[in-house]
């Protein structure tokens, strides 16, 4: 079942599309214009970390308790005794550690066997689908971050509601709803010799753009310098982790220390996307050394760190980690794995109900696989994000955010 | 110099084709014709059009039997990705991949690290690595852009490609897009759309990337086929010994296992076709012709996917190979037509005829072609001009680019200076504006890449977008601003500008400020322009950094972003 773009356009995209109409975010951006102080805390935030490349959920949060594991990975299991249990069934991989203590305060839950319903093993073509939100169908032009910004009933008015950190925006956060992409925080603005050069510019650049731009161009470069005047007034490059937090010097926890910046200085993120790759461990993935083991302790490490440097305010901010796909239940012959269907889930923070692996374990033996040879889903990968969308930032309108995705039953992993 | 009336503005005003409206000058017609034909005009050239006559210039422009502007030769010479051939890229590759492949391969995690690095010393150093000439494609495409007389011909090959799109970064499409993009793209950019069509639907760039090469009939033995009896099957090349052309047994062979042929084997078992495979089918239907709503089903991709089975990619020289042992011969419909069983490649030839020569492809394809040269959302009379003028030439794209070109809607007010640059258009035209030379590193490439297009890196078929809303928010918009300012101020890398041959330094701003719009805006200034612009420069006493803060805000600023 096709969607066809044009449908999308008429629901989503409104005045944008035709030329010469003033879009909405004019009105948005003159609000954020009289409101120049910071915004009240309380705003809910939801931080997504894309794991590219298909990460080893079984690796992530290892079924002990599944014979079949230990069966099928004679070379890269994880050494019983350096695992960490979680419940009866299952156990953390031990470069995750720094995450246990989440899982103790029932502040990290996570969500097995989980994926998308697609056939596809092409990496390319997994995470198009997981990021428009449509499983299978190739031509919908937005991120179903982006639909929820849309469609969500009451948001908040600033340039930061929905930021990316990376180059480029990612399909996630496409769309017609304004989102911000940000390499680096400490570099956003305009840049020149000196510092006084860069306020001249600035001010010389709004009001060409104030004087001459019109549509879109005039709405978001209203949005691009009002984003430098509120990171100016509240310089969030300048806070240091709480807490006693300690980042790591990798860009994913460089890029986490600037979304907790951004968060503490109540500049109204509700959606922040960071990405992370090197997950493809196709040869050599080791255990609890090795490729994996590598990224995972980056991982930990700046999660924790993220979490810690938040401290109160994680009441107001979930994590969800996501990847395209899973690895192959059965190790290689290269000591890896291959593309495989289902995979783990980590959501942390907010008001969930952790201390749980939830969804349905479909069991590692061969007549349990997915094509035999892969972890089956039983829960789609839909399903998780309609409950934290739901569960943690409000109300949503899911039939337009999911289009094409019946819920059967909430997960209800928050409340 | 006086405004007078252009002759097409007062021809299509007489015949009652143009709303009442102030007719264009000529002017501003040469204007619009290289905003939207051209990357934009360097300094002068505006007078220069408008005196040749616009319609001249699109039929000169149009006249061009090949793409490469002879004046360009020295220039591409040192580009030497332009004289690899795909079996070399090829090669380079997958010796690539061996070493690549032995450095993950090593235990230690210390000796893996060093050896990927120092890989990466060697690759980044060495001007004839793989890695240096997929990067020089990118440069090469910038320099062509910048610097082709052949202007209209460097959009419509931009056109092409992203209709055509091919992700550069995938696997095998690393060897094989430098000659996708010179004999497939750039050698049919201008001719019929059908032979354009044939060449994508066999080049090894788009056969592996929407997995065509690996589609089999279902049911056929896959072993049989990398057997390679017959006309030689995707064989796996005898590598430190013990597999030599068949189908790998991981367990056998020596021991210890050699992780190298190992990782190969898994490779190629991993790519071991297993039956149909719809991708190229649907989007050879969805994109590159007939359009979403183009009226075909989900069955007749299935058909077209068997009717394209066996087109495929012969490995041992990277050229298109039809394997008549994994061809679907039975009988197939496709959008209501028969297609008897037993027809080999010929079946593909004919449905590629039958798409190209479809009404909805003619619709579909003009309205994208229109959507490029006139307006995000092509005008219905533009559209209908186009596919006129493809019907009556049998889908010679010079002839349907023309028609569009003398459509109304091309020349409608509404129409003119209301599209927003791409990254690509943004930065070409900028560096045009100013009679920049790029030289043959990455340098500029990267800047496009940084504000959003890098240059064949789409993942997904359909290419980059052409509407403002794909490339307009606030990251990206700061992110020209600073690029127009460090343009201007001629410290870019990778850059040489030199103002003077752009506008003369004067300690009289106004004359400073008439002059940057004469040269870099083609007299498109608006009047809150030019005010903010003295204004600011009020506080600047040396005049060759006023020029420059002039023409970077010139560049920077909203009438710039548009075309």
């Amino acid at each position: 079942m096709t969607i066809s773009r044009r449908a999308f356009m008429r629901a989503g995209g409104l005045a944008l599309i035709s030329l010469g109409a003033d879009p909405i975010f004019l009105d948005r951006a003159a609000y954020a214009l009289q409101s120049a102080g910071p915004l009240a805390s309380g705003q809910k935030t939801l931080v997504c970390l894309f794991q590219r490349g298909a990460v080893d959920g079984l690796s992530m949060i290892v079924p002990t308790g599944d014979p079949w594991y230990w069966q099928e990975r004679q070379r890269i299991a994880l050494p019983r005794e350096q695992l960490i249990p979680l419940d009866g069934m299952f156990a953390l991989h031990p470069r995750l550690a720094p995450l246990k203590p989440l899982w103790d305060q029932h502040s990290l839950a996570v969500v097995h066997a989980v994926g998308s319903p697609s056939t596809t093993r092409s990496h390319f073509d997994a995470q198009d689908y997981m990021e428009s939100g449509t499983p299978d169908v190739k031509n919908t032009p937005d991120g179903w971050a982006n639909r929820y910004c849309a469609h969500a009933a009451e948001h908040a008015n600033t340039p930061f509601r929905a930021v990316a950190f990376g180059p480029q925006l990612p399909r996630t956060l496409a769309g017609t709803s304004p989102s911000l992409a940000i390499d680096d925080l400490r570099t956003f603005g305009m840049r020149a010799a000196q510092a006084s050069g860069e306020q001249k510019l600035t001010r010389a650049f709004e009001e060409l753009y104030q004087g001459a731009a019109t549509g879109l161009i005039a709405s978001s470069s209203a949005e691009s310098f009002e984003a430098i005047k509120m990171l100016k007034t509240a310089n969030p490059t300048a806070m240091a982790p709480a807490n006693g937090a300690a980042y790591g010097k990798n860009r994913l926890a460089t890029s986490l220390q600037q979304i907790a910046q951004l968060i503490k200085a109540d500049l109204g993120v509700q959606i922040a996307f960071v990405d992370v790759g090197g997950w493809d461990t196709h040869v050599n993935q080791g255990a609890d050394q090795g490729q994996l083991a590598a990224r995972l302790d980056e991982l930990a490490g700046a999660l924790a760190a993220f979490t810690t440097d938040l401290g109160d305010r994680m009441r107001d901010v979930a994590v969800i980690t996501m990847s395209e796909f899973g690895r192959t239940v059965k190790e290689n012959g290269t000591s890896g794995t291959d593309h495989g269907h289902g995979t783990a889930m980590m959501i942390m923070g907010g008001n969930v109900r952790g201390g749980r692996v939830y969804g349905r374990w479909p069991g590692l033996a061969p007549d349990q696989r997915y094509e035999g040879r892969d972890l089956a889903i039983t829960t789609d990968f839909r399903s998780v994000f309609s409950d934290v969308l739901q569960g943690h930032l409000g109300p949503a309108n899911l039939s337009q955010v999911f289009p094409g995705f019946e819920q059967t039953a909430r997960i209800g992993m928050f409340g | 110099m006086k405004p007078h009336i252009s002759g097409l503005g007062l021809a299509l005003l007489i015949a009652g084709r143009l709303p009442a409206q102030h007719p264009m000058t000529s002017i501003d017609s040469a204007r619009h014709v290289l905003n939207r034909l051209a990357y934009g005009a360097t300094p002068g050239e505006i007078e220069t059009v408008a005196r040749e006559g616009v319609l001249k210039w699109v039929d000169r422009q149009l006249g061009y039997s090949d793409l490469r502007d002879p004046a360009l030769a020295d220039a591409e010479r040192s580009f030497e990705v332009l004289h690899v051939s795909m079996s070399d890229m090829q090669a380079m590759l997958q010796n690539n991949q061996a070493k690549a492949a032995r450095a993950q391969a090593a235990g230690d995690t210390l000796a893996r690290r060093q050896m990927l690095d120092q890989l990466r010393v060697e690759q980044a150093g060495d001007r004839r690595s793989l890695q240096n000439l997929i990067a020089q494609l990118q440069s090469v495409t910038i320099v062509r852009a910048t610097e082709s007389d052949r202007q209209l011909d460097e959009v419509l090959a931009d056109f092409w490609i992203n209709h055509f799109n091919v992700f550069i970064n995938k696997g095998q499409d690393r060897a094989y897009f430098g000659d996708y993009l010179e004999t497939t793209i750039r050698g049919h950019a201008l001719g019929k759309f059908a032979d354009l069509l044939i060449a994508t639907a066999k080049s090894p760039a788009m056969l592996f990337y929407l997995d065509n090469a690996e589609s089999v009939a279902n049911g056929t033995d896959a072993r049989a086929a990398q057997l390679g009896r017959g006309r030689g099957g995707i064989a796996v090349r005898p590598v430190f010994g013990g597999i030599r052309g068949r189908f790998p047994n991981p367990r056998a062979g020596t021991y210890p296992p050699d992780p190298v042929a190992m990782a190969r084997a898994q490779q190629a078992a991993q790519r071991a076709p297993r039956g149909l495979n719809e991708n190229y089918a649907r989007e050879l239907m969805e994109l590159h012709t007939l359009g979403v709503d183009g009226g075909y089903t989900q069955q007749d991709v299935i058909n077209v996917a068997r009717i394209l089975t066996g087109w495929s990619i012969d490995r041992r020289n990277a050229s298109y190979i039809f394997r008549e042992q994994v061809h679907d011969d039975l009988p197939k419909v496709v959008l209501g037509q028969n297609f008897p069983g037993g027809h080999g490649e010929d079946e593909g030839m004919r449905l590629l005829k039958l798409l190209a020569n479809s009404p909805a492809t003619m619709h579909h394809v003009s309205a994208q072609l229109c959507s490029r040269l006139v307006s995000d959302v092509a005008p219905d009379g533009c559209i209908d001009d186009a596919v006129r003028a493809w019907k009556k030439s049998g889908g010679e794209i010079r002839e349907v680019v023309r028609a569009i070109v003398r459509s109304p809607d091309f020349w409608a007010a509404v129409n003119v200076q209301s599209k927003v640059k791409t990254p690509l258009e943004f930065v070409v035209s900028a560096v045009r504006a100013v009679n920049g030379v790029p030289d043959s590193t990455p340098r500029v490439a990267q800047r496009v890449a940084q504000l959003g297009e890098p240059l064949f890196q789409k993942q997904t078929p359909d290419g980059y977008g052409e509407r403002q809303e794909d490339w307009v928010n606030s990251g990206a918009l700061l992110a020209r601003m600073n690029f127009a300012v460090q343009l201007a101020s001629g410290r870019m890398p990778g850059l040489a500008v030199d103002l003077d041959r752009v506008v003369p330094v004067t300690d009289d701003h106004v004359a400073l400020v008439s002059g940057v719009d004469k040269a870099v805006l083609g007299g498109a200034m608006s009047q809150q322009t030019r005010q903010t612009i003295l204004k600011e420069l009020a506080d600047v006493p040396d005049p060759r950094m006023a020029r420059a803060l002039a023409v970077g805000l010139a560049l920077g600023g909203p009438e710039f972003q548009r075309q």
